[in-house]
């Protein structure tokens, strides 16, 4: 049974391989059909397996009617034990499972034998293995078969096995026997009777060995082929019913790489830094590198620096300050001379009203009031900057008769002002005694100074180094060195035009002795008492030459220049002119005044020195100058001669003694006084050289320091000697000595100069006394002193014609 | 022998159809309730994908969507500036199956959520 069952399987294997339908087809089709069917292989294999694959067919025909036989034959003899029949059934189902083992086989050895050629010459091979294999098998499943039932029925089994076995094999010769005359038919045309024979053999073998077959790697793989024939089978059914296709791609995610700019700016912000924009220069124009703007600004700045105005920028900031200065001296020009002027007034009035309340408490209780003085009004000088110093020179102004000015010397002390080594010069209003007007600082000696003509804005002074200094008095003060003291802030001015080694040159290099404005005025001009008009005194205001007479001879003449506006960084040419100032001196012309040939004697002596220099009031051609000799000397700048050329003493001989002062009365041109150092007093006639009057000893020998007629009468001169004595001389009265005398031994006095003003309005008369501690007095003199006497000029005509 | 002529179901009911937007709803949920204060940690978001995988899928499951497969795929990566291109191209019956995705972004990390849902016959 097995075995057929086996060979059962080999066949259908076969059979598959080759086609399966057909196969199935030729299990029912005969012999003939058969071996048709396998016309198509090769002749060798047709005819090999024609008669094998007949004699199979036979065989297995026969088998299978052998089967069925046998089945029946089983069914006979199992009807004998249902156990028996049961393991048929087994059988059965194995077999079926077989069958489908077969199949799965089937699909297995088509791989195997697709090679015909190894197939058919393994075909002996396999049957010999497949007897090993059935021995295996046999053994396997006689184990297998054994575990299920041979516990049960092993002994009846076997029994019954090996009735069946040999009823098999009786099956087997028969169907051997069949096969083999149908073989044997076709032996001509086959030429395998041994192998057929042998197969028959083989099956007679295989058919007496009757060996187990495992089932259940079988068993398995019918498992799986069933499961996946049935999912192929799911799967060809769905996919006839349904399309797959494929789908569109779906982007899911799609996030572009973040660009560095991106990043940056990302933690822009956030980390602790700060964006800057720079810029390289031009040839690296995409690289950029940082810069700040650098805010420029352009100063300059000169010396002196104390000066407002020695710095600056050239931007339009200095011209707005420059412009706004214009405009007020343009516009407000007016306004401003005004304002000067009502300020004076309201000032002068303040202090006469304060003057006129302290005088008339202190009028006569004054104990030290003068013989000659009515009242005395005290300029205050007690400031810090005039401590300690020494006046030197007290000058009115000619035109304006109030205005004073007081030479104050260095001082040896130390004063907290720091102004030890200069000159101070202070220009005062004596109807404001409080303080004085203005404060002019020179870094030296002053020998003399004088006003400027007219209206008094300028002062000139000689320095003791032989320089020329101007002092302009209308620049503002804000442009001065300024200091505070107490609660005033007080205004040093500096000269605005100084001679001092830049034109020294053409200056002079010995010191200066005298200093004099040359009015501009000829003889038979207007004279100086008349004041001029405004416009005309404007105009003529710096018409006006200056002479300067230095110790040597030398006699300068200077041009006063004033510059329409002054140039705040300075002039480059005019390095004696302070920036911003608008006079300058030039230098005209120089006049040596050589001493005559016939002095020489006297010369030999002691050297000629020129001490004063005055000029005729009238005519500034004329020129006197005091020497050292006793003599004063007339020359006329213009060069022509003019007797007398020497004014000497009364005395025959010559005495070489200082001519100290020299002073033209005001009421006639034509006289002059001469002081001495010997003490000595001379009035003289311009026209003569013989002096009209002389007193020798009024002063007891004392020198002579200064003299002056008085403005108011005219036969009345003081005289200030060495001793501090004031003499006073009214010639009217008498004209031998003087008819008062007046001596300071407290304090002495060390300068005096005649004030007064002989206009209707206010008359008077005084004299200004400054004294050793630096007091300076302004003494009226009494009402006799003061109003003119109409018989003074007859007084002075006689004393004229008397003389000559 | 003759099998039995097995019966298919080609096409969903319409109600349960799968319904991408829906479930892109839920996706959405959940990842910004899991991921909005999450920063990028090397160690921990292998964990989280996981979990949210699990999140997710549970999720569309109770939306019962009858007979289909569900396939969850979580994605999460560091954001450093790098590119990232991610694509999906399936081979399904387009009238049964579709699939939903949710894209969640913030300045440490990105994260694609994509829910395929395939129809069992």
């Amino acid at each position: 049974m097995w075995l057929y069952c086996r060979s059962d399987a080999i066949q259908e294997e076969k059979r598959k391989h080759k086609s399966e339908s057909k196969e199935r087809q030729n299990l029912k089709k005969s012999d003939s059909d058969v071996w048709s069917s396998h016309g198509d292989r090769d002749q060798m294999l047709r005819d090999k397996h024609k008669e094998r694959h007949k004699k199979e067919k036979d065989s297995a025909d026969g088998r299978h009617t052998d089967r069925r036989h046998r089945e029946a034959e089983e069914a006979d003899v199992e009807k004998s034990s249902s156990k028996k029949s049961s393991s048929d059934k087994r059988k059965e189902e194995k077999k079926d499972e077989k069958e489908r083992q077969q199949t799965a086989d089937g699909q297995q050895g088509e791989d195997h034998i697709e090679n015909a050629d190894l197939a058919e010459q393994a075909y002996e091979e396999d049957f010999e293995d497949y007897e090993e294999d059935f021995e295996d098998v046999d053994e396997s499943a006689d184990e297998g078969e054994d575990d299920d039932g041979e516990a049960e029925q092993t002994t009846e089994q076997s029994k019954e096995i090996e009735a069946i076995r040999r009823a098999m094999a009786e099956e087997n010769e028969r169907v051997g026997t069949a096969q083999s005359r149908s073989s044997t038919a076709r032996e001509e045309e086959q030429n395998r009777p041994k192998w057929s024979k042998g197969s028959e053999r083989n099956e007679s073998k295989t058919s007496r060995h009757g060996k187990f077959i495992n089932f259940v790697a079988a068993k398995q793989r019918e498992i799986s082929k069933k499961v996946a024939t049935k999912q192929k089978k799911r799967s060809t059914e769905l996919l006839r019913l349904i399309d797959l296709d494929f789908s569109m791609t779906f982007s899911l995610l799609d996030i572009p790489p973040v660009s560095e700019y991106e990043m940056y700016i990302k933690s822009f912000g956030n980390a602790n830094t700060k964006q800057a924009y720079v810029q390289c220069n031009e040839d690296n124009t995409d690289r950029y590198v940082q810069t700040e703007e650098v805010e420029i600004c352009e100063k300059w700045t000169q010396h002196p620096p104390e000066y407002n105005g020695a710095c600056g920028d050239p931007n339009f900031s200095q011209d707005a300050q420059d412009k706004s200065r214009i405009d007020i001296l343009l516009d407000s020009q007016c306004l401003m001379s005004f304002l000067s002027s009502a300020s004076q007034v309201m000032v002068v009035l303040l202090e006469e009203d304060q003057a006129e309340k302290k005088s008339l408490r202190k009028l006569k209780t004054q104990t030290d009031s003068l013989s000659f003085s009515d009242g005395s009004l005290q300029l205050n000088t007690k400031f810090p900057f005039l401590l300690g110093r020494q006046i030197s020179l007290v000058q009115f102004s000619e035109v304006q008769k109030h205005i004073m000015l007081s030479v104050h010397m260095p001082t040896s002390k130390a004063s907290t002002v720091g102004l030890d080594s200069c000159t101070v010069i202070c220009v005062w209003n004596i109807w404001e005694p409080s303080r004085p007007q203005k404060i002019l600082i020179y870094e030296s000696e002053v020998q003399c100074c004088c006003f400027s003509p007219g209206k008094s804005t300028l002062v000139f002074a000689g320095t003791l180094v032989g320089s020329v200094v101007v002092w302009d008095l209308r620049e503002y003060a804000s442009n001065h060195y300024r200091l505070k003291m107490g609660d005033y802030e007080w205004t040093f001015r500096h000269p605005t035009f100084s001679t001092d080694a830049v034109m020294s040159g053409s200056g002079h290099v010995s010191p200066i002795t005298s200093i004099e404005v040359v009015p501009s005025f000829v003889a038979g001009g207007p004279r100086p008492e008349v004041p001029l008009l405004a416009s005309e005194e404007e105009s003529s205001g710096l018409s006006f030459q200056l002479a300067s007479l230095d110790e040597s001879g030398i006699l300068n003449f200077w041009v006063v220049v004033e510059l329409p506006k002054g140039n705040e960084a300075g002039s480059p040419t005019d390095l004696g002119l302070r920036p911003g100032g608008r006079v300058k001196l030039l230098h005209s012309s120089s006049l040596l005044t050589v001493p005559r040939p016939s002095l020489k004697e006297a010369a030999k002596t002691r050297p000629f020195q020129t001490l004063l220099l005055k000029y005729h009031p009238t005519d500034s051609n004329h020129f006197f100058i005091g020497t050292n000799l006793g003599l004063v000397r007339h020359g006329t700048s213009h060069g022509l001669k003019a007797p007398p050329q020497f004014y000497k003493s009364q005395e025959v001989e010559e005495r070489t003694v200082d001519i100290n002062s020299i002073h033209f009365s005001p009421f006639r041109p034509n006289l002059f006084l001469v002081g001495c150092a010997d003490g000595s007093i001379r009035v003289h006639a311009v026209s003569h050289d013989q002096p009209v009057a002389e007193w020798m000893n009024s002063t007891s020998g004392e020198a002579v320091i200064s003299l002056q007629w008085t403005q108011t009468r005219p036969a009345v001169f003081c005289v200030l000697d060495a001793a501090s004595n004031l003499h006073i001389w009214d010639m009217l009265k008498d004209d031998g000595q003087p008819v008062k005398t007046e001596t300071f031994c407290a304090d002495r006095v060390t300068a005096m100069a005649v004030f007064g003003d002989s206009g209707q309005q206010n008359t008077y008369s005084g004299i200004a006394l400054a004294h050793e501690s630096g007091n300076i007095e302004l003494q009226y003199f009494t009402q006799p002193l003061t109003l003119p006497n109409p018989a003074e000029e007859g007084k002075l005509e006689s004393l004229m014609t008397e003389a000559f | 022998m003759m099998e039995e002529s097995d019966t298919y179901h080609i096409r969903p009911n319409h109600r349960f159809k799968f319904k991408p937007a829906v479930v892109k709803g839920y996706i959405r949920n959940i990842v910004r309730e899991r991921l909005s204060d999450v920063q990028y940690e090397p160690e921990t978001v292998a964990e989280l994908t996981r979990s949210l995988a699990e999140s997710v899928k549970d999720k569309v499951k109770t939306a019962e969507f009858d007979r289909y497969k569900i396939v969850v795929q979580v994605l999460i990566g560091e954001q450093r500036g790098q590119g990232v291109k991610m694509s999906a191209r399936c081979l399904w019956d387009a009238d049964t199956d579709n699939y939903a995705e949710d894209v969640f972004m913030n300045d440490s990390l990105f994260c694609v959520v994509t829910v395929f849902g395939s129809y069992y016959y």
